[in-house]
């Protein structure tokens, strides 16, 4: 019983801090604010917990300190609102994408193929560059043509802000069907694929060493065949699939949104690792550059396609009120019948998607997380390879797989965080910079490289935040005075900086963090 | 006899340094061979050449009569090259039987080897819950030992077994190392003479990078004066 004391003192030790904190709190300002205060302390923090347990998996396993998870965190956002408010653009936009997509599935096949090959040192240099040039010269003369029914960024009542407000209304702007034009149909399909293959080739004759032979499996072009069937399937059954998700209820749309935004993300994470950070394991400070360049690119991307402007995301049909309704509900079963976006509790509004729901994802995730590394395969070697990935390889596991999927997972997270949050915040191009900054306060806070740390971490900045946030409002009377204290607005990233600060002095590996 | 590891005039580098600087080595197959030499002289950095964890530059690897040079650690030892590393590497975070479950090459193998594992070393059973670095140095060791037999591995590499070690688990250590050379070839980096003599079969001494004598350990014994000129030991 002693030593289990003295082996969690330092949990032993916040956990206390945190509940002499929540006392004087409580008293402060009552128990109904201080509900409200804390769901939405938890709310920010399931947020924060998504960015912060991506990235903390990433620098982990592959000691990449990736600064872009920021910007994918906006990116999850917009792709996600994408699915939601334009399912229709979403259905036109699959077949390019899958067709871009389909050339990298194919990496063994190349590894394979140039290993067949014997080729003179010259063109061995040579070949890669013109394969990359000739595939980004097919992108260029093709992509343009490709008709793409994309909101017009220049024209107000069909820029994204005005499909966002319809939505929210309730309508639907008219959806404009994609018609192919400029391009013979096939003629741009096969293109698109061909451009892919080329430029994906290029990318892995980098990487392929001419004196390793690997056997070459049918499984090997399963990952290739899917992402093709899906595109086709996409370009044949464009107009049913568009008239279905658009017919289907939002609460469905949204949880499909929610998927793409995952799959999306991982997509881009395992793009990402295996084509940009993959050559420069050797090189720390080149990765950093490379993760700062990408989210600042990110960032440009995004404001092309969707404009400067911020606008919402329309919660789903669960947590809005069917006409008539009496809201907001007072109780959990009414609600259950009435969907209302707030609920009562202590005669203080609870808002049922925000300061709920919110969390309760959190909290899933955070389980669900946590199974997968302690209960499975990936989540030993994951465990393994944080602390020795030298042994883990001498052990004979493929590691560089396992760096792909955890960096697929970690930019999943972030992404499936940016459209959880999204109709709490609405979406704008900055939306990932503050959350960063949080999330990388968090990680300090609780440790590193530890997914429990990041957890409560998170958890310590949201609270923080929300009570500094409602104090600002209420004030704090200093005891034996009549003088009242209002933290002002600029008080809000402060605190969470000193608390920082303050952890960092006391536990320079951070609450939860190991010591070396 | 056949060899079932030859290593052939190789030059590796660890980052910048260039380390090895023409090492060959010969291992014939279910033998014991030590690698001898004095401490920084490159035993080590020849283990990992082995598996590619250190850059071999120039030379030829062969193992089961494969080039391996060049290619990924992961795949050199998955063609059956088990490692016990200087420091036995035993993984924190994971328990003592994740620490043997993660060696798994295919599906089962931890299940199949246990009876035998746990023949070998009976106390490791004991402690199959708790986190593999809270076992004893000893246990350690023979944890890792353990790791590198789950998958089914025609080579052992292993990196200073006795190093701060008491006699009695020296003397265990030593035993079992000869009872799995029956069925394994075993490479063994070992800086004290005496149980690399009484183990190994075949030695190579290593000095300053390269690889300057080889043979039968029973010759090198009597050979009082090659003894201290390269390790300097009685």
């Amino acid at each position: 019983m002693k030593s289990y004391f003295r082996k969690h003192s330092i949990l032993l030790i916040t956990f206390a801090i945190i509940l002499v904190f929540f006392a004087f709190a409580e008293r402060g300002m009552g128990t109904k604010d201080f509900l409200i205060t804390t769901l939405r302390g938890l709310s920010v923090g399931s947020v924060t917990f998504l960015v912060a347990a991506g990235f903390s998996l990433i620098f982990g396993l592959l000691d990449v300190l990736n600064l872009a998870q920021g910007t994918l965190y906006m990116i999850g956002a917009y792709i996600g609102w994408t699915v939601y408010v334009r399912p229709d653009t979403f259905v036109d936009l699959l077949t390019p994408l899958a067709l871009i997509f389909c050339g990298f599935t194919l990496a063994e096949f190349w590894k394979w193929l140039f290993a067949k090959i014997t080729l003179s040192e010259r063109v061995r240099r040579f070949l890669p560059w013109a394969l990359i040039a000739v595939g980004i010269a097919f992108f260029a003369v093709i992509l343009p043509k490709y008709p793409l029914a994309i909101w017009n960024l220049d024209n107000y009542a069909q820029s994204p802000v005005s499909y966002a407000f319809a939505a929210d209304q309730g309508t639907r702007l008219p959806v404009v069907p994609a018609v192919f034009e400029k391009i013979a149909p096939g003629l741009a399909l096969t293109g698109l694929a061909l451009a892919s293959l080329l430029f994906a080739a290029g990318m892995a004759l980098f990487g392929a060493n001419p004196s390793t032979q690997k056997r070459l499996k049918l499984k090997d072009f399963i990952p290739f065949a899917a992402v093709l069937v899906l595109g086709l399937a996409a370009f044949f059954l464009n107009n049913t699939a568009t008239e279905f998700l658009l017919a289907l209820d939002t609460t469905w749309l949204f949880v499909i949104a929610l998927a793409v935004a995952v799959i999306g993300g991982a997509g881009l994470g395992a793009l990402i690792e295996s084509v940009l950070i993959r050559p420069l394991y050797s090189r720390p400070i080149y990765q950093l550059m490379l993760t700062i360049g990408l989210s600042y690119v990110g960032i440009k991307l995004v404001q092309t396609i969707w404009g400067r402007n911020e606008f919402t995301m329309p919660t789903p049909s669960l947590f809005r009120p069917a006409p008539g309704a009496t809201c907001p509900s007072t109780s959990l079963s009414a609600w259950f019948q009435d969907h209302c976006s707030t609920i009562l509790v202590l005669d203080g509004r609870v808002r049922m998607y925000d300061e709920v729901f919110i969390p309760l994802v959190g909290i899933t995730v955070l389980v669900a997380v946590w199974i997968l590394l302690k209960r499975t395969r990936l989540g030993m070697i994951i465990r393994a390879g944080v602390q020795d990935r030298q042994m883990v390889e001498a052990l004979g596991i493929n590691v560089r797989r396992v760096f792909t999927l955890v960096f697929a997972l970690g930019v999943g997270l972030a992404t499936f965080g940016g459209t959880l949050a999204a109709p709490s915040t609405g979406l704008s191009n900055a939306m990932g910079e503050s959350l960063l900054l949080s999330a990388l306060i968090a990680l300090a806070i609780g440790g590193l490289t530890s997914y429990p740390g990041a957890a409560l971490g998170a958890l310590l900045v949201g609270l923080i935040q929300q009570f500094v946030i409602k104090y600002g409002q209420i004030g704090i009377p200093i005891p034996f005075t009549d003088i009242v204290f209002k933290p002002s607005p600029p008080l809000v990233p402060a605190s969470t900086v000193l608390l920082m600060v303050i952890v960092l002095l006391i536990l320079p590996g951070g609450l939860l963090g190991k010591k070396e | 006899m056949n060899s079932i590891l030859e290593v052939q005039g190789i030059h590796s580098y660890i980052k910048q340094y260039h380390i090895l600087q023409g090492v060959d080595v010969n291992v014939p197959a279910g033998t014991i061979t030590a690698l001898l030499g004095r401490n920084g002289a490159g035993k080590t950095t020849t283990l990992k050449s082995i598996l590619g964890l250190a850059s071999v530059r120039s030379g030829k690897i062969i193992f089961e009569g494969k080039e391996v040079q060049g290619m990924a650690p992961f795949d050199i030892a998955a063609m059956g090259i088990g490692y016990v590393p200087e420091h036995r590497a035993i993984f924190r975070d994971l328990s003592v039987e994740e620490n043997l479950k993660i060696a798994e090459r295919k599906k089962g193998d931890y299940t199949r080897k246990r009876d035998f594992i746990f023949d070998l070393f009976p106390d490791l059973q004991k402690f199959l819950g708790i986190p593999g670095t809270s076992l004893s140095g000893g246990q350690q060791q023979m944890l890792a030992i353990a790791r590198a037999l789950i998958a089914d591995n025609h080579l052992l590499l292993i990196d200073e077994p006795s190093e701060g070690l008491a006699p009695v688990i020296i003397e265990h250590m030593m035993a079992v190392i000869r009872q799995l050379s029956q069925t394994i070839t075993v490479v063994l980096v070992e800086q004290n003479f005496l149980v690399a003599s009484l183990l190994a079969e075949f030695y190579v001494i290593i000095e300053e990078g390269r690889s300057v004598k080889s043979g039968r350990m029973q010759d090198l014994v009597m050979d009082k004066e090659a003894i201290h000129r390269y390790l300097g030991a009685a």
